[in-house]
C-alpha cells in the first residue's frame, strides 16, 4: 500500500515540520511519564503502608495470644479467654492462630497444640527455620483453602516452665492486604487518568491559544502575498510584534526603493528622450546618408530605451509582495483619455461590466502601461467601435480588447509582439506597444494572445495574475 | 493661427518653432511654467503644445490654472511613452490630446491641425469657401485649383477666417491670432493685409462689417 508508506512518511514529516505538533507530542510524552511514575510511587507507598499495618495487626493478635496463654496442672497450655477478633472463631475466615510445642532442637514436637476455631481441623505448616527465642519471623504460606497467607511466628518460653518452648503463629489471608490495595489502585488509575486528561486538555488549549497570533501572522502574510493588503495589520504579542514591525518595515523600504527606481527610470526616460527627439527631428529635415543613419539609430535607441525602462520598472515591482491594483478605475481613466483623444472620430469605446472587486496583483503603473497600450492600439485601428471586457477566469484576470478595424493577418500577429516590428509603417507609433505589453505580462506570469475579433478586427486577450 | 509652445529644452523648442512657423503658424515660446501660465492667461492662442516636465511650475499645474480660469484653447501635451499616469492626469486636467516623446514632427503638426479644426468645429483637413480651398496639411490655399502666393501673415489671416466662415472677426482678434508675442503689432497693418488678400481672392469674399471687423462670406452651393 503506497498510501500507507507515503502517509507515514508524510505524517512524520508533518510532525517534524510543525512546531505545534512537536510541542504537543513532547508535552504528552512528559505527562504520560510523570503520571506513570506518580502512579507507581503512590501505589508502592500505599502497598507498603497497608503491609505494615497488616503486620502490626498480626503482631497485636500474637501479643494477645501470648498474653492469654496459661498452663493447667498438667502443664498443658490453655487460653484464659477466647481472642477478641470474631474472625478467629468463624471457620475458614482467613484469620488464624495456632500454638505448637517445640523440641529443644527447634523442630516441632506437637503441631497444633492449640489452634483457632477458624482453622477448623486444618494445620498451618510452617516452613522450617531456626527460630531464636523471642524473634519474630514472617512467612508466606498456603492456608486451609489453599489461599495465600501471610504468617508471623514467635517462639516463647513461659517464665513458669522455662523448659517448654511454644511456637505461637498468627496468619491472615493476603486477600486482606490485596483487596484494599486493588481498590486503591483502581481509584488511583481513575484519578490519575482524569488528571492526565485535564492536563492534555489544558496543553491543547494552551498551544492553540499561544498559536492564535501565529495563525493571524500567517493569514496576514498570505494577505500580503496575495496583494490583498500592503502590510501585516493588527497588534501581536510582544514576542512577535518586533518581527511584524521589521517585516512591515522591509515592505515599506521595498516600496520606497521601487518608487525611487521608478522615478529615476522616469527621469532617465525624460532626460534621454528629449535629446532623441531633437536628433530625430534634425535628421528628418535632411536627406543625407548621415541624416538617414542618425534617424535609423535614433529609432533603434528609442526602442531599446523604452523596452529596457519598462522591463526595469516592472522587474523591480514584480518582486514586491502585497501589491494590488483595482482594474476598474484604471480602465475608466484610460477610456476617458481615449474618448477625449478620439472625440472627432466618434469612436464608441464600450467598457463592459467590470466588477469593482477585480484587482491585478501588481503595480498600478504597469497595469496602466499594459491596458493603455492595448486601448491605444485598438482605438488607432478601430473603424467605429472598441470593446473592452474584464473577467476572472481560473484565478486569473482575463482582459479582452476587440476592435472593428482591419485586423491583422495571422502571419504577422506573432511578429507585432516582437520588439520594434510595426504592422503598418504608415501609421504613427514606434511599434512597441504590444511588445511591451507582452514583456510586462510575461514578467508578471501572465500572457497575451492575438486573434480575429467577431467584428473583423483584432482581438487581444491579456491574462494577468489576479489579486 | 497662433500657437504657444511650452518646452524647456531649447533645441527641441527651436525645432518646434521652426516646424510650426514653416506650417504657417505664429509661434510663441515659453521655457518655464510661470511664463507659460502668464502667456496662456493673457494671450489668445489657437493651440498650445505643452511639455509636462517644466521648471518653476509643472505643465499639469499650468494646464489646471488655465482651465480653472476658463481658457479653452486646445492643448496638446508631450509625455514620455511609458507614463500613462501622465496622460491620464493630463487629459483629466483638461488636455485634448497627447503625444509621446520622441515624436515625428509631421505627427505633431497633424495633431495640432486636427486640434485647431476640432476647436473651430471643422471636420475636414481641407477648408472650402466657394472657389477658395485651404489645405491645412500643406499650408496652401488655392482658388479654382490655382495656388495663391501668400505671405505668412496673409496665410494666417486667411486661415483664421476660414476656420470661422460666416463669423464676424474683429481686428483685435485677428491681431492676437496672427502675430507672435514679440512682434511689433499694429492693428492698421490688418487693413493692409486684408486689402492685399482681397486682390488675390475672388471679389466680395471678405466682407467688411463696419465697426466690428471682417467676415468670410462663402457663396452657398
Amino acid at each position: 500500500m503506497p498510501v500507507g508508506v507515503n502517509g507515514m512518511y508524510g505524517g512524520l514529516e508533518r510532525w517534524r515540520g510543525s512546531l505545534r505538533l512537536r510541542l504537543l507530542a513532547g508535552t504528552l510524552v512528559w505527562i504520560v511519564l510523570t503520571v506513570l511514575a506518580a502512579g507507581w510511587g503512590l501505589s508502592s507507598l500505599f502497598n507498603q503502608h497497608v503491609s505494615r499495618q497488616f503486620d502490626a495487626e498480626l503482631g497485636t493478635h500474637l501479643d494477645q495470644l501470648a498474653a492469654n496463654l496459661v498452663f493447667d496442672e498438667a502443664q498443658a497450655p490453655q487460653l484464659r479467654a477466647p481472642l477478641s477478633d470474631p474472625r478467629l472463631t468463624r471457620p475458614l475466615s482467613g484469620l488464624y492462630w495456632q500454638v505448637d510445642r517445640m523440641e529443644p532442637g527447634g523442630t516441632p514436637e506437637t503441631v497444633a497444640l492449640l489452634r483457632s476455631r477458624s482453622l477448623w481441623d486444618a494445620v498451618l505448616a510452617v516452613p522450617p527455620d531456626a527460630l531464636v527465642d523471642g524473634e519474630m519471623h514472617v512467612h508466606h504460606v498456603r492456608g486451609p483453602n489453599d489461599e495465600p497467607l501471610r504468617m508471623i511466628e514467635q517462639v516463647l518460653r513461659p517464665a513458669e516452665y522455662p523448659d517448654q518452648a511454644l511456637r505461637l503463629i498468627v496468619a491472615a489471608s493476603e486477600e486482606l492486604i490485596n483487596e484494599p490495595v486493588a481498590r486503591f489502585n483502581d481509584l488511583l488509575v481513575f484519578a490519575l487518568g482524569a488528571l492526565s486528561l485535564g492536563l492534555v486538555g489544558a496543553v491543547v488549549v494552551q498551544v492553540r491559544t499561544a498559536w492564535k497570533p501565529l495563525e493571524r501572522l500567517r493569514d496576514g502574510l498570505a494577505q500580503v502575498h496575495d496583494g490583498r493588503s500592503a502590510a501585516i495589520e493588527g497588534r501581536f504579542p510582544s514576542e512577535i510584534q518586533p518581527l511584524v514591525d521589521e517585516f512591515n518595515g522591509v515592505l515599506t523600504r521595498n516600496a520606497e526603493v521601487v518608487a525611487r527606481a521608478r522615478t529615476q527610470a522616469g527621469n532617465l526616460a525624460h532626460a534621454i528622450k528629449t535629446p532623441l527627439a531633437v536628433l530625430a527631428n534634425a535628421a528628418a529635415r535632411d536627406d543625407s546618408a548621415l541624416a538617414r543613419m542618425v534617424a535609423e539609430q535614433v529609432a533603434l535607441a528609442q526602442v531599446q530605451v523604452d523596452h529596457h525602462l519598462a522591463r526595469a520598472r516592472a522587474a523591480a515591482a514584480v518582486q514586491i509582495p502585497g501589491q494590488r491594483t483595482a482594474v476598474r478605475p484604471v480602465l475608466e481613466a484610460l477610456v476617458r483619455v481615449m474618448e477625449r483623444v478620439h472625440v472627432v472620430r466618434g469612436l464608441q469605446i464600450a467598457l463592459g461590466d467590470v466588477p469593482g472587486t477585480l484587482a491585478f496583483r501588481g503595480e498600478e503603473q504597469d497595469l496602466q502601461e499594459m491596458l493603455g497600450n492595448l486601448l491605444d492600439n485598438a482605438c488607432k485601428w478601430a473603424a467605429s467601435r472598441v470593446d473592452v471586457r474584464v473577467a476572472a477566469q481560473d484565478g486569473q484576470l482575463l482582459v479582452t480588447v476587440e476592435d472593428d478595424g482591419p485586423g491583422l493577418e495571422a502571419s504577422v500577429r506573432e511578429a507585432v509582439l516582437e520588439r520594434g516590428v510595426r504592422a503598418d509603417e504608415q501609421r504613427p507609433g514606434s511599434g512597441l506597444g504590444l511588445a511591451i505589453v507582452r514583456d510586462l505580462a510575461l514578467l508578471y506570469g501572465g500572457d497575451i494572445d492575438l486573434d480575429a475579433a467577431p467584428a473583423g478586427g483584432l482581438r487581444v486577450r491579456l491574462r494577468l495574475p489576479q489579486a | 493661427m497662433r500657437i504657444l509652445v511650452v518646452e524647456d529644452e531649447p533645441m527641441l523648442a527651436e525645432q518646434l518653432r521652426e516646424a510650426l512657423s514653416a506650417a504657417g503658424y505664429a509661434v510663441d515660446l515659453a521655457d518655464n511654467g510661470h511664463d507659460a501660465h502668464f502667456a496662456g492667461d493673457i494671450e489668445s492662442y489657437d493651440a498650445v503644445v505643452l511639455d509636462l516636465g517644466l521648471p518653476k511650475m509643472d505643465g499639469l499645474t499650468v494646464l489646471k490654472h488655465w482651465r480653472t480660469a476658463g481658457r479653452t484653447m486646445p492643448v496638446l501635451i508631450l509625455t514620455a511613452r511609458d507614463a500613462w499616469h501622465e496622460k491620464v492626469a493630463g487629459i483629466d486636467a483638461g488636455a485634448d490630446d497627447y503625444l509621446t516623446k520622441p515624436f515625428h514632427m509631421e505627427e505633431l503638426l497633424a495633431r495640432v491641425r486636427a486640434l485647431i479644426r476640432r476647436a473651430a468645429g471643422q471636420a475636414s483637413a481641407e477648408l472650402v469657401c466657394g472657389p477658395l480651398v485651404l489645405d491645412t496639411r500643406r499650408s496652401r490655399a488655392t482658388v479654382d485649383g490655382r495656388a495663391l502666393a501668400l505671405t505668412s501673415h496673409e496665410f494666417r489671416l486667411l486661415a483664421y477666417l476660414m476656420h470661422r466662415p460666416g463669423q464676424v472677426v474683429s481686428r483685435s482678434e485677428l491681431v492676437e491670432h496672427i502675430y507672435a508675442q514679440d512682434f511689433d503689432r499694429d492693428s492698421n497693418t490688418i487693413e493692409v493685409f486684408v486689402a492685399r488678400l482681397r486682390k488675390k481672392l475672388p471679389p466680395e469674399l471678405i466682407e467688411t462689417v463696419r465697426g466690428l471687423g471682417y467676415r468670410l462670406a462663402c457663396p452657398s452651393g
